[in-house]
């Protein structure tokens, strides 16, 4: 991450915009203990309250981090009920790097999303069907399979 | 010379900053060997 993924000036940009960026070696076991992180890099979302909303694991090259942490932004907005913040995060995951392996997720949670903040169940079925289109092996076509009967 | 992120260190301070900011904190947990 630090040779390839964090010098790119995109990665650097959408960081220091979006986030407060914070690094803890992972022998710091007070840290590493209350995160139960066992592996590097562990790359985790955190509210302002300490609250953790996305957590990856392991490598990401250029082309992944930034959808990465867009889904993290949106599952942050999400899990606190802002679901328009939520959606236009998500929405932006899938407009800039729709092919990117977080779509799948962000494919199922705009379906959650406009459900929760409409109580129409249509953007379930739509979620459903679009994944089977984009992404037939992902596991998130998988877990929208029940809203195929909505 | 390139841009870099300027990472805090220490917790506290990062979550206070994303109070402040109203921005969540990105967490990277590092190798440091």
């Amino acid at each position: 991450m630090d040779t390839v993924t964090y010098p790119e000036s995109k990665s650097v940009r959408f960081i220091e915009e979006n986030f407060i960026p914070l690094r803890i070696p992972s022998d710091s076991k007070s840290h590493s203990e209350k995160f139960n992180v066992k592996w590097t890099p562990t790359l985790i979302t955190l509210s302002p309250e300490g609250r953790e909303h996305h957590r990856t694991v392991g490598f990401l090259g250029p082309e992944e981090l930034i959808p990465s942490l867009l889904l993290g932004l949106g599952k942050y907005h999400y899990e606190n009920d802002r679901f328009d913040e939520a959606l236009a995060r998500f929405g932006q995951l899938l407009e800039e790097y729709g092919q990117s392996g977080s779509a799948p997720e962000a494919i199922f949670l705009v379906g959650v999303c406009s459900y929760k903040r409409s109580h129409d169940a249509k953007p379930l079925k739509a979620a459903y069907e679009k994944l089977t289109v984009a992404f037939p092996d992902s596991e998130w076509t998988k877990r929208a399979y029940p809203y195929r009967l909505l | 010379m390139a841009a870099e992120i300027k990472w805090q260190t220490e917790m506290d301070e990062a979550l206070s900053l994303g109070r402040s900011a109203s921005k969540p904190v990105l967490l990277d947990f590092f190798n440091p060997n």
